[in-house]
């Protein structure tokens, strides 16, 4: 206290003071950038995630955050084709797309070839193996161990009921259950264990670069798993050296792969960085001209248009960026006011800001006028309303009875409106269970009982026995219940609004709202009644949804949790099934969505369309409408981002030099006033 | 029996017995002048305490049948109360501003134009409408809370000031265990053990609520109970149960309504508080908050849900607060010699 008294007593201090002052209030107002490096130069990509990974193990991610950074880490034998619809298996590292042979013992085989000369990034892990190295070859054993470590019960892999479709992977597992028993074998390192173990039958290693994977009977959607970082090379050293132990990292923290990028920073809670790995294929090989390793030249007509391909574009060696940083945000409403400023170069539209953000169907003028662009895009999903089957009173035992009823329920909810209250528009009312994008999707199709009509509802209701929701064998109301885990009242709001539908006819419809875990405990026991749920595609083929309503999927936690169960359906699912994309199959596929329409096991609410904005200085961005990586063939422009960030986030002064001269105003006096009671 | 059954035995029990209490305030002089008095301070308080309980008592009386139901088919056999009558035929399909002649997002005709003072909420609900069916919500939560707290806080307060000795311990063992439990804390244990109803939530807040009186009420009974007619009784012979009925618990009993009112409104702000944190009474002012939340980042603005909610609770704590401040006033004996 003294001494400032002291400092600012003289005229000097005083004037120093103020410019102290001035220099701070002009420093925090020069700039808004939460970026400390400069990047006018670098081709850095800003990306946002909300929650912080789990774990970046391929074996074991199932989510759309993690597998978003997975797959630029780590490359996929075969991968999607960036720009064609429907989407399209492509080789990415195997040479070619296997084709499969079946044979006379009913197994099929998937012959499967590597690019020779493929390694995997640089990390000190390959130490492991040989001193001083720094990187090694994919080769067909570290495709067999990670097969083998989706069997692995210690591994827990979400999927690995799908890969025990492999000749002998599940017996594998069990045996090294079995194995672990004895201490001595559980402390060896995992790739010994898997050794000692012995071999699958279904994965047959034949050289350092080809192998065959068997499955016991005919799947053809299995190649689609080929696509997904489960089934990524694993390098045996990477899960020995990153172990949690000594300062190191988890692998599930940690991962090491073979794809265009590298993970250089990793603090999962504030940012993730990747940088282009120089040893990917597609950097070291650009003579091969691998598929997976330059820009498509084909895509859809519309993509011309939009610039999406070109003759210039066609071929150019990948990735284009530099460098991609993701950074947590918790928050909606920040993500998209730093979008606004430049600072994140994608976004999607809030719920609250979409009225200012879009006109109609368009862009608003002053967005556009940033020169924001807009791109929407139909996600593989399907959002429904579901009727558990094994109820007595909406389900099968009440026969004709409450089929009658699920289709009077079905036809009093209005989706389009749903849409507009709940989605602001983005959505698209949903007519069967497959959504556009997928074969055997019929965009003229309408289903008899999703066009809102409540006179047809209400006979429906008579001929059911409920005239008015009134049950006329016992004249009392009929009692619903719509069993929720929505516990916020905000989500509860669309719940209601159902409700109210139902009650147009008379159907008194109680939520039940309960935890997570009490909700998943009545769906297990088959006490639940009429319940909301979403279905977002693993892969672009009908099967993934069509699934959901086979028989073999019911039961205490499958995915089946409306516990249909129909021998026709299964009949026409199974033939389904086995065929390739062709007339017969679209044809089983149109019976089979008539059965299900007439059933009403599901009412099809919508198909949500994502909206995506970004700034003009990303080039040929399409957005995919299911999780595959495209972060190797967005380009950006980094010194008109600058230019552009520049332009718009012109500091505002005159707040500061107001704020400054209250200062002043008050500080002044202030000090006179101190330096006359000195003297 | 149903709910509702129950809510109209219980509020015409309340009505009967609020005019036994009147009259009983008008035979006692010293309760007669207290009112009086209490009257020409706050008129406007009062009345505003009475314009939320009228609604509240009726919001409560409910029958079945003689509704316009208009689209709401199953309100036809529901009970109904006189609240929900008024608005029976009041809703819209979505948004739209206070007093408008259409919805708020594209211009869709109202089916009731110019009829909605606070406008409508998402799904078209009115916004008087809900507010309105929260002031019961607000009063069941304040008096129920109470009617459990207050005795629970009589009985072991009295016991432990007039006892003392090993029930002290007890007591004030207990006492000081809640007390230094995080509040919200238990209470939401509380409401995660029992389950997410009414009745559950006012015995949650009950739990966590009344050690502070209870405090009270023990050194007021320490007190009281050194009191020389205290002392001449005892030696009279008279019985511990008489004398604390006779003398101890009328003299405690200025504590009680003033506690009363002043822990009511805390009670309603603690149930916005749950409501916020998604273990909320339904159909409260604090859900309605919750609910609007994410409205006022809405852009244009969405405030009118927000700002019926927010005035209702402010508007009955205010009321409820100023009435109180004035009962303290008169009734509490220290600042009786003060006041004029």
């Amino acid at each position: 206290m003294m001494r400032v008294a002291q400092w600012v007593s003289s005229g000097a201090g005083v004037v120093r003071c103020v410019a102290v002052f001035a220099c701070a209030a002009f420093a925090l107002s020069c700039s808004n950038s939460p970026y400390p490096d400069r990047d006018d130069d670098v081709k850095i990509l800003y990306s946002v995630y909300g929650e912080a990974p789990k774990t970046l193990d391929p074996a074991v991610s199932y989510n759309v955050s993690s597998s978003r950074i997975i797959s630029a880490i780590c490359e996929t034998l075969l991968e999607y084709h960036y720009l064609k619809r429907p989407y399209e298996l492509i080789p990415g590292l195997a040479a070619a797309i296997p084709e499969p042979v079946e044979r006379a013992d009913g197994t099929v085989a998937y012959p499967f070839a590597l690019r020779e000369g493929a390694m995997y990034q640089d990390d000190p892990a390959f130490e492991l193996g040989e001193v001083g190295r720094k990187t090694r070859p994919v080769v067909t054993a570290d495709y067999l161990f990670a097969l083998k470590r989706l069997a692995d019960p210690a591994v827990n892999s979400p999927v690995a009921h799908i890969f025990s479709k492999i000749v002998g992977l599940h017996a594998f597992g069990e045996r090294l259950v079995e194995r672990r028993k004895e201490p001595s074998f559980a402390a060896l390192p995992l790739h010994e264990q898997y050794e000692a173990v012995g071999p699958v039958e279904g994965l047959v290693a034949q050289g350092d670069y080809a192998f065959e994977v068997v499955i016991d009977a005919p799947y053809p959607q299995m190649l689609y798993w080929f696509a997904m970082p489960f089934t990524t090379a694993v390098p045996w050293e990477a899960i020995a050296y990153y172990d949690g132990n000594e300062g190191r990292p988890r692998f599930a923290d940690h991962p090491v792969g073979a794809g265009p990028f590298r993970m250089t920073h990793y603090d999962k809670q504030f940012r993730i960085v990747l940088e282009r790995n120089p040893n990917w294929y597609g950097a070291m090989y650009p003579e091969w001209k691998a598929p997976g390793a330059v820009y498509p030249a084909e895509g859809e007509p519309a993509d011309l248009e939009k610039g999406i391909t070109s003759d210039a574009l066609a071929g150019r060696q990948l990735p284009f960026l530099d460098r991609v940083e993701f950074r947590r945000e918790k928050e909606s409403i920040p993500v998209f006011n730093k979008f606004l400023q430049g600072y994140y170069d994608k976004s999607g539209i809030n719920k609250e800001s979409f009225d200012k953000v879009m006109d109609g169907n368009q862009l608003s003028e002053d967005m556009a006028a940033m020169g924001i662009q807009l791109d929407r895009v139909v996600d593989l999903a399907i959002y429904y309303i579901a009727f558990n089957q094994a109820d007595e009173t909406l389900g099968a035992p009440a026969g004709e009875r409450g089929k009658k009823l699920r289709q009077a329920m079905s036809l009093a909810i209005d989706a389009e409106e749903y849409i507009e209250l709940f989605h602001n528009g983005r959505g698209i009312p949903a007519q069967s269970v497959l959504p556009p994008g997928l074969f055997g999707y019929d965009a003229d199709y309408r289903n008899a009982y999703r066009e809102p009509d409540l006179a047809r509802a209400r006979a429906l209701l008579e001929e059911a026995g409920y005239p008015e929701g009134v049950d006329s064998e016992t004249g009392s109301p009929l009692k619903l219940r719509f069993d929720t885990y929505a516990t916020n009242s905000a989500q509860l709001i669309p719940i209601r609004y159902l409700v109210d539908s139902w009650r147009k006819l008379g159907l008194d419809v109680e939520v039940e709202s309960t935890t997570y875990n009490k909700f998943q405990e009545k769906v297990f026991n088959k006490a639940h009644q009429i319940f909301q749920w979403g279905w977002v595609a693993d892969y672009p083929d009908p099967e993934n949804f069509l699934f959901l309503l086979s028989s073999g999927m019911a039961g205490p936690g499958g995915p089946n949790s409306s516990n249909y169960r129909n021998p026709e359906y299964d009949a026409l699912f199974d033939a389904m099934k086995a065929r390739p994309n062709d007339e017969v199959r679209a044809e089983t596929i149109r019976e089979m969505l008539s059965l299900l329409e007439e059933e009403r096991v599901w009412i099809e609410l919508l198909y949500r369309e994502s909206f995506v904005l970004f700034h003009d200085w990303i080039s040929h961005y399409k957005p995919p409408g299911f999780e595959f990586s495209t972060l190797k063939y967005q380009d950006i422009d980094a010194q008109a981002r600058a230019e552009w960030r520049r332009e718009n986030n012109k500091p505002v002064l005159w707040p500061a030099y107001v704020l400054l001269a209250i200062s002043i105003a008050v500080i002044v006096p202030g000090i006179v006033t101190l330096i006359r009671e000195r003297q | 029996m149903e709910a509702w059954v129950i809510s109209n035995i219980v509020t015409s029990l309340l009505l009967v017995s609020s005019v036994l209490v009147v009259l009983a305030v008008r035979r006692s002089r010293m309760w007669s002048e207290a009112m009086g008095s209490l009257w020409k301070r706050r008129p406007i308080a009062i009345g505003v305490v009475a314009f939320y309980l009228a609604i509240g008592i009726l919001d409560s009386i409910y029958w079945v049948g003689g509704i316009n139901a208009g689209e709401d088919v199953v309100s036809a056999h529901e009970a109904k109360s006189v609240i929900d009558r008024l608005f029976a035929d009041s809703r819209e399909r979505s948004y739209s501003a206070p007093l408008a002649d259409v919805e708020f997002y594209g211009s869709a005709p109202l089916e009731n134009p110019g009829w909605h003072l606070m406008g409508t909420d998402l799904i078209g609900r009115d916004v008087v409408y809900l507010a309105m069916k929260g002031v019961r919500v607000a009063l069941l939560i304040g008096g129920l809370t109470s009617l459990i707290a207050i005795p629970l806080s009589l009985l072991f307060g009295i016991s432990a000031g007039y006892f003392g000795g090993r029930v002290d311990d007890v007591v004030f063992f207990v006492m000081s265990t809640l007390a230094s439990m995080p509040t919200l804390l238990l209470l939401i244990a509380l409401i995660m053990a029992m389950g997410r109803s009414t009745v559950s939530i006012c015995i949650a807040l009950a739990v966590t609520s009344w050690v502070g009186f209870c405090r009270l009420v023990r050194g007021e009974t320490l007190k009281l109970r050194e009191q020389d007619y205290v002392q001449a009784a005892r030696a009279l012979g008279v019985s511990e149960l008489q004398i604390i009925l006779r003398h101890i618990l009328p003299n405690l009993a200025h504590l009680v309504i003033i506690t009363f009112v002043l822990t009511f409104s805390g009670l309603v702000l603690s149930e916005a508080v749950l409501a916020w944190l998604g273990v909320g009474v339904d159909g409260s002012w604090g859900q309605m908050i919750d609910q609007a939340r994410s409205e006022l980042s809405r852009d244009p603005v969405v405030w009118w849900n927000i700002a019926a909610a927010g005035l209702s609770l402010f508007g009955l704590l205010l009321a409820v607060n100023m009435v109180g401040d004035a009962i303290r006033d008169i009734l509490d004996p220290r600042t009786l010699r003060e006041s004029p």
